[in-house]
């Protein structure tokens, strides 16, 4: 952040974060399979940095773990993210950051669908339509300039 | 008499990439691939099984979208995120870079060849379609840039015996352009597709054109019969929903057996039949064979061999071709 | 004397001309012996000082000077006087000149014979003749070592130039480029400014020559020799910067500039020399520029994503508030530091009333920032905060917002504890005693967890606020305590309270005496409800429990007063003594808690004569004594059991006596030693409460594998391991009696008896007391007696006791070790022969771990055992060739014995000497990996993993192996195999990028597997590792 340049929004509401998940018996058990949950795909992209904030899409209130549904044996994730502010432009990096998360993070098997929360963005329709286009997303992160913003907002911050 | 499309070989095409299209050669002898890692593949027959004939590294700065094979299959055009398309020259067994055709602001996603083998059209995410002129020399010289989309122009499919060419795009629309004074138009403007056009492909005789959509409908279009002199007019006579799980990549309508096939982001490799008892007006189509697990990962092309009736290939975001015979069940 | 005038004469003409520059050093050592005075050589070189040729007169300056260069400490008053006079003529010279004649004039600074005057005199020439930013590097470098060698020795001198001498400087330095010279051109300035010379009207001008290099950006070229860093500029520029108060008026507004920075050092750098150039100034020198630097440091952090900046700004906010704290008030001024803290309030006190948006924080830091800086500034930002913070705590209702506010105020609190009020000021928080304490309380009383959690340390710091808290306060804060001890459940609340009470108890004793104790012993022994067989009372039955457990928590926490401690530890030794007779049920977990809590509280309490008297006179024989009953009672066979007779809480007793033993009254603690002694020698019962033993007891003479003994035997012979705590852990000048005795009854104990507990204590118990024993041939005897008996033994495979011989053996071995003992050797040796047995070979490699761990009960230096530093590394050094050779030689199926005691020791090294080791022994680490044992896998994984964060060399030579190695293991069918080698994975991605880019593609796809797999744990770390390496080599990423 250039210190001319005003953040469109820059005093955002607060969220707590969600603590670690729990450990349970059954994950430390070698024998039983652990399905792939909810929990674990929210765990995936709460983390992600903001590209504006010093702040996760956690603490923004972005990413929401009712928000994410995944059907293991179906092999599909679907997520909706809420922008801070209806005309965000940072919206549709935020939805390829999450986009960029999951294909590097979960098995090739999973069929990912990542839209803006109905109803809380002006472009929400464009929004989802080019987060959806696999062959825009795929030239997009050919694209050094951008693909360094969606890496910087995927590292784990150390400033 | 049931139909099946049983598997031939799986080949490893562009590993750690995706492979993005296959184009068979029209003599059916070989299949040229191309992908995420930039390169281009030509992949021959020995003995029973494919292999790996010639790489073409360093046209491209980044994804090969698709390749085309010229009419008489001795040059092949390739088109590339890098905003270019390339055209080789086979010499031999091998292939060299011609000439790159620049012009286009950003990503070049389609290039196809006319029949005469004189044009060559190309479309980009820049909205805009062009037509190029080749002369006997080898030089490319482009005659029309067109704007009748308002989005990314995502395919161009030449008409198999006429100069009519099609595109496809991003703005769920298909345009239909014919030559008129040294001047290429947009003719028709084909809607009804809910989203992104994906690809189109015409029949063997040109009457119909299949189209495929984010709206994972498949769609038949035919020449309207009245005003034919002057305007084309196309009207969409069968739409296949139902069948499809995600989006639809590919559709191609082979020339020799007619059977419809569709690559779809569910992995599946589907081929429909027409009932050709039905009414030439309001054509019926109806699943020969599926294999839905086709590839581990969306299915992004089909193409016939031109030459050899049933044989298929499909091509997938795992890197893998497949090879396919699609024939009656013993 | 015409002889060596003719020589010399020959030297000067062999340098002049035929460019020897040898013959320099031969002239000076001639003038040094005395052979030649330095006027003579002047005379000699009359004809080339004199050439039409400059390079002829440059070549015989540079003669003089490299002479003079040697010998300039040998030079009389006379010789200096003609030889200045010399070179400031010389500097009128043609620029070839001028470099010789600088090196010969910065020789002549370092004179002690230089005469007064002569400084003033060199320098008026030289400012006056030389263009230094035109000269070379090299001579540019000369002319400041003279000023630098001048303002040792001359100052006053230099001083009497007035601002003559400063504007010289300016102009000198003025355009310098290099690095190593800005640093001698930063190091004059300095003294210039701290050693008070005259900057006249020059001080702008000083301050531009400077300042124009700020901030520093500066990267050293790679593999500079000359090792400058960016950070030594940065701190010798910034020392010249913020040196003096005259500089105010011109560094204030270049920081504010540099703050709007777009580069994130500069700001870095603008803070922190903010920081430092305000602990110069006073109020006025800042007043006119406040409001600009306010600005900019809200700016910073209300929008820094970087945490270092937003901390270099409150640093540098309490700074400044400080100065402006110092300055003192007159009628008449007005008082900076409330018109600052204004701005602050006015921009920040806001935001705490938005507690769910984001610059609530930044504004909270701000504020606390500049509270903390003086008590005035606590007094100002408290009274405009507080009141709104504990009237919005009241009027909200979501448990986010309030809980959010308490953190607020606790930060707030918490500022205020660095700066204590002296006695006759009233306390920051006085005037909000009431509200604050009414707003703990309330929180205490919610049912949402994370308020109580905040409430409890906000409890914690209003205690801490010297004389803040009335002592009704106090008992109130008990009371809410004491409440949630007995009835929260949840975890995370009641690790909060007992904390808190802690705390309280410190500060606040007697309180704890009269309410908590009487209370929590109440409840402790409250029998649970009638037991019922159904599922209600089994839950009831478990919150008893839980209850009783953080009782016995509180119990321990709050006592670290010795007051406290007399109350508390009798409730715990009658919870042991209830649970013996079974006049109140106690589970055995219950009573080791309670235990635990007794050795909290030995840990924790201070070493007075009383404490150790409750230990040592009361504590300790009472549990010896309810053991000894437990233990003769099991020996009765009744089959009534006593909780106290279980291996369990044996164990847990024993770090009750131990911790008392080394930590409370060593004198005590001799006494409890020796009467231990006669306890489990003599069957002395007679310290013991209660004492009404019978008399077979046979302590030490249990239990022999060869005879068949009555059931109930072991119940004395595992009463060993108390004797652990009674003499393992004294001070070493502590004498245990009877040590002969004793240590060959507990030889034989260790070699006979077949009870597990029994014998490894008796083992333990013989090592420790052999470690602190004295050198001498007594010892040797000792430990040769044993070898003997031991070897005897592991010798004999049919021997029935080879287990309990390989036990004292490596116990033995380990206390040898430790001392740096001769014959540890021997044992070692041993061991290492063992890896091969068919039977031990095995516990042989596991017997590694032991001897390279910190053992928690015996041998470590909490109990005064003789460790001598570093010896794991010599055990190491000395034997990993040993380890080599064995691997090689050994069977194939016994391989894996060596590559597990490999592991075991090579873990335990400390980092540096992994490093160094590691390439002997890469080859076979790796080998290791491949070794078929998921153990052997997982703990050479486990060794790797933290040498990979920063890899050696060798490591780097070796990655193809490593990778393959590492990614089959990530398909190991064992879970934390599969955990381990990703873990691996993941820190390579932290190698030299160019090392490991070509990997990439394969580890990328290797990794796509685990993240499909079963295991939960398995595929977190697959994620971590492959988030890693696409970011490696990737535009943003690394």
């Amino acid at each position: 952040m250039s210190a001319g340049s005003r953040l469109e929004n820059a005093n955002p509401v607060i969220f707590q974060r969600s603590g670690e998940r729990l450990l349970t018996a059954s994950e430390e058990d070698e024998d039983v399979h652990d399905p792939i949950d909810d929990r674990e795909i929210f765990d995936l992209i709460r983390s992600i940095n903001d590209p504006e904030h010093p702040l996760s899409l956690e603490e923004l209130n972005v990413v929401e773990q009712v928000r994410v549904k995944v059907n293991d044996a179906e092999s599909t994730v679907s997520v909706e993210f809420t922008p801070t502010i209806p005309h965000c432009s940072m919206a549709t990096l935020i939805g390829l950051s999450i986009k960029v998360k999951l294909l590097r993070a979960l098995p090739d098997r999973f069929k990912t669908d990542v839209h803006i929360t109905p109803g809380t963005h002006a472009s929400e329709e464009a929004v989802n339509k080019q987060l959806a286009d696999k062959e825009r997303v795929a030239a997009a992160l050919e694209n050094s300039s951008l693909l360094e913003v969606v890496n910087q907002c995927l590292s784990t911050r150390k400033i | 008499m049931k139909e099946t499309l049983s598997l031939v070989q799986k080949l490893s095409a562009h590993p750690d990439s995706r492979c993005w299209f296959v184009s068979w050669n029209p003599s059916g002898t070989l299949l040229a691939s191309c992908g995420g890692d930039k390169a281009i593949r030509i992949w021959g027959r020995e003995g029973d099984s494919w292999i790996c004939k010639s790489v073409l590294q360093d046209g491209h700065q980044r994804t090969v979208r698709k390749v085309a094979w010229s009419p008489c299959g001795n040059y092949l055009a390739s088109a590339s995120f890098d905003a270019t398309t390339c055209i080789w020259k086979k010499k031999n067994n091998d292939f060299e870079s011609l000439t790159v055709l620049e012009g286009h602001e950003n990503e070049v996603k389609c290039v196809a060849w006319a029949p005469s083998g004189n044009l060559l059209a190309t479309c980009s995410r820049d909205k805009s379609v062009w037509v190029w002129e080749v002369d006997e020399d080898d030089e490319y010289e482009c005659v029309t840039v067109i704007n009748s989309h308002t989005q990314d122009v995502k395919h161009v499919v030449w008409h198999p015996t006429q100069e009519l060419l099609a595109s496809a795009s991003y703005d769920n629309n298909i345009c239909i352009y014919k030559e008129e004074d040294d001047d290429w138009e947009c003719r028709a403007t084909l809607t009804g597709h809910t989203s992104t056009v994906w690809s189109l492909s015409f029949d063997a005789k040109g009457q119909r054109l299949a189209s495929c959509s984010d709206d994972r409908t498949v769609k038949i279009w035919m020449e309207g019969s009245e005003s034919r002199q002057s305007d084309v007019s196309w009207k969409c006579v069968c739409t296949l929903s139902g069948f499809h799980g995600r989006t639809v990549y590919d559709v191609a309508w082979c020339p020799l057996t007619g059977a419809l096939a569709t690559a779809c982001g569910d992995d599946g490799v589907r081929v429909f039949r027409e009932d050709e008892s039905a009414d030439p007006q309001q054509p019926l189509f109806s699943l020969a064979a599926q294999v839905t697990k086709a590839h581990n990962q969306d299915v992004n092309c089909v193409s016939w061999n031109p030459k050899e009736p049933g044989l298929l290939a499909s091509c997938s975001d795992d890197g893998e071709i497949a090879i396919w015979k699609f024939h009656e069940e013993d | 004397m015409a002889a060596d005038t003719t020589t010399l004469v020959s030297l000067v003409e062999e340098f002049v001309s035929g460019l020897q520059d040898n013959k320099a050093r031969d002239i000076a050592t001639a003038v040094k012996d005395g052979k030649f005075t330095v006027l003579q050589l002047v005379e000699a070189l009359g004809h080339s000082l004199t050439s039409s040729q400059p390079h002829t007169r440059a070549r015989g300056v540079q003669l003089l000077s490299d002479v003079l260069q040697e010998c300039y400490a040998n030079l009389t008053e006379k010789e200096v006087t003609v030889l200045i006079s010399f070179y400031e003529n010389r500097l009128k010279d043609h620029y070839v000149v001028t470099p010789p004649v600088l090196h010969g004039l910065r020789a002549l600074t370092k004179c002690t014979a230089l005469p007064s005057g002569s400084a003033v005199s060199m320098l008026r020439s030289l400012f006056q003749d030389v263009h230094v930013q035109s000269l070379m590097l090299a001579e540019r470098s000369c002319v400041y070592n003279m000023l630098i060698n001048l303002m040792e020795t001359r100052e006053s001198e230099l001083k009497g130039l007035g601002a003559d001498f400063v504007f010289g400087f300016v102009q000198s330095m003025d355009g310098e480029r290099d690095p190593r010279n800005l640093l001698l051109a930063f190091q004059i300035a300095k003294s210039i400014i701290h050693r008070g010379y005259d900057l006249g009207k020059f001080t702008e001008e000083l301050f531009e020559v400077t300042s124009c290099y700020f901030p520093i950006d500066f990267t050293p070229p790679p593999s500079d020799p000359h090792g400058i860093t960016k950070d030594e500029l940065i701190q010798a520029l910034r020392a010249v910067l913020t040196g003096t108060p005259k500089f105010a008026e011109f560094l204030l507004p270049l920081l504010i500039e540099k703050l709007d920075s777009d580069v994130q050092s500069a700001k870095l750098d603008s803070l922190q020399t903010l920081t430092s150039c305000v602990s110069q100034y006073e109020h006025k020198d800042l007043a006119e520029f406040l409001e600009g630097l306010w600005v900019s440091l809200r700016r910073e952090v209300f929008q820094t994503p970087s945490e270092k900046i937003e901390s270099a700004g409150l640093t540098a906010l309490t700074a400044l508030t400080s100065c402006l704290s110092r300055s003192v008030l007159n009628s008449e001024s007005e008082d900076t530091l409330s018109t600052f803290l204004d701005l602050v309030l006015k921009d920040c006190k806001h935001h705490l009333c938005e507690p769910d948006l984001k610059l609530v924080w930044p504004s909270t830091k701000l504020l606390q920032a500049a509270c903390g800086a003086s008590n005035r500034a606590s007094h100002i930002i408290t009274a405009a905060v507080m009141p709104s913070l504990i009237e919005q705590y009241n009027n909200r209702t979501q448990c986010s917002h309030r809980r959010t506010l308490l953190e607020v105020i606790q930060r707030f609190i918490q500022s205020v504890k660095s700066s204590q009020p002296s006695e006759s000021e009233e306390t920051v928080f006085g005037a909000f005693r009431q509200s604050l304490c009414g707003i703990v309380f309330s929180a205490l009383s919610e049912t949402n967890s994370s308020l109580q959690i905040v409430a409890t340390s906000v409890l914690t710091s209003l205690a801490q606020q010297a004389g803040l808290l009335l002592d009704s306060d106090v008992e109130l804060a008990v009371d809410h305590l004491t409440r949630l001890l007995l009835t929260e459940e949840d975890d995370r609340v009641s690790l909060a309270v007992v904390e808190c009470a802690g705390s309280l108890a410190e500060l606040h004793p007697t309180v704890f005496i009269t309410k908590l104790i009487p209370r929590l012993k109440t409840e402790i022994f409250a029998e649970p409800m009638e037991q019922d067989n159904n599922n209600r009372e089994a839950s009831e039955l478990h919150s008893h429990h839980a209850m009783r457990q953080r009782c016995l928590s509180a119990l321990a926490a709050i006592s670290t007063q010795p007051s406290v401690v007399h109350e508390s530890t009798p409730v715990i030794l009658e919870v042991l003594s209830s649970a013996h007779t079974g006049s109140v049920i106690f589970t055995v977990e219950e009573v080791v808690l309670a235990c635990h809590s007794l050795q909290r509280i030995a840990e924790h309490v201070e070493d007075t004569e009383e404490s150790g008297q409750c230990f040592h006179g009361v504590v300790i024989p009472r549990m010896l004594s309810l053991a000894l009953q437990a233990a003769l009672q099991g020996e009765g066979s009744t089959g009534c059991h006593s909780p106290l007779a279980e291996e369990k809480v044996l164990t847990a007793m024993v770090p009750v006596i131990s911790t008392s033993c080394s930590r409370l009254q060593p004198m005590l603690a001799a006494q409890t030693a020796s009467k231990a002694v006669s306890l489990f020698l003599d069957a002395d019962v007679s310290f013991l409460p209660n004492n009404s033993f019978p008399a077979n007891i046979h302590l030490l003479k249990a239990h022999n594998v060869f005879q068949k003994q009555h059931e109930g035997s072991w119940t004395q012979s595992q009463m060993v391991c108390l004797l652990i705590g009674c003499v393992c852990s004294l001070p070493r000048n502590v004498e245990v009696p009877q040590i002969d005795h004793l240590l060959s009854q507990l030889e034989d104990m260790s070699c006979t008896c077949g009870h597990l507990l029994s014998y490894t204590s008796a083992a333990k118990c013989f090592a420790a007391l052999v470690n602190k024993r004295s050198q001498g041939d007594s010892l040797d005897t000792v430990i040769q007696r044993t070898m003997k008996r031991v070897c005897g033994e592991l010798d004999s495979t049919s021997s029935p006791v080879r287990l309990q011989a390989f036990t004292l053996m490596v116990w033995v071995a380990k206390a040898l070790l430790l001392r740096y003992h001769p014959l540890s050797t021997t044992m070692t040796d041993k061991l290492f022969s063992l890896l091969d047995d068919a039977e031990l070979g095995l516990m042989a490699a596991e017997g590694f771990s032991l001897l390279m761990s910190d053992s928690d009960d015996v041998l470590n230096r909490a109990s005064h055992a003789d460790v001598r530093i570093m010896y794991r590394q010599r055990f190491f050094s000395e034997n990993s060739a040993k380890l080599v050779e064995g691997f090689n030689a050994a069977p194939q199926e016994k391989k894996a014995n060596y590559l597990k005691a490999l592991s075991n020791i090579v873990n335990k090294l400390p980092k540096e000497v992994q490093v160094t080791e590691l390439p002997a022994l890469l080859s076979l680490l790796l080998e290791a990996l491949s070794c078929s044992d998921q153990g052997v896998q997982l703990s050479t994984l486990s060794c790797l993993e933290p040498v990979l964060i920063d890899p050696p060399p060798a490591l780097i030579q070796q990655l193809e192996a490593l990778v393959s190695r590492l990614l089959v293991l990530i398909g190991s069918s064992a879970m934390n195999v599969r955990i381990a080698a990703l873990r691996c994975i993941r820190a390579l991605s932290g190698f030299p990028a160019h090392e490991i880019l070509p990997f990439r593609a394969r580890v990328l796809r290797a990794l796509a597997q685990p993240l499909d797999d079963k295991k939960r744990l398995v595929r977190s770390e697959a994620v971590q590792a492959r988030g890693e390496w696409f970011l490696l080599g990737s535009p943003g990423g690394r």
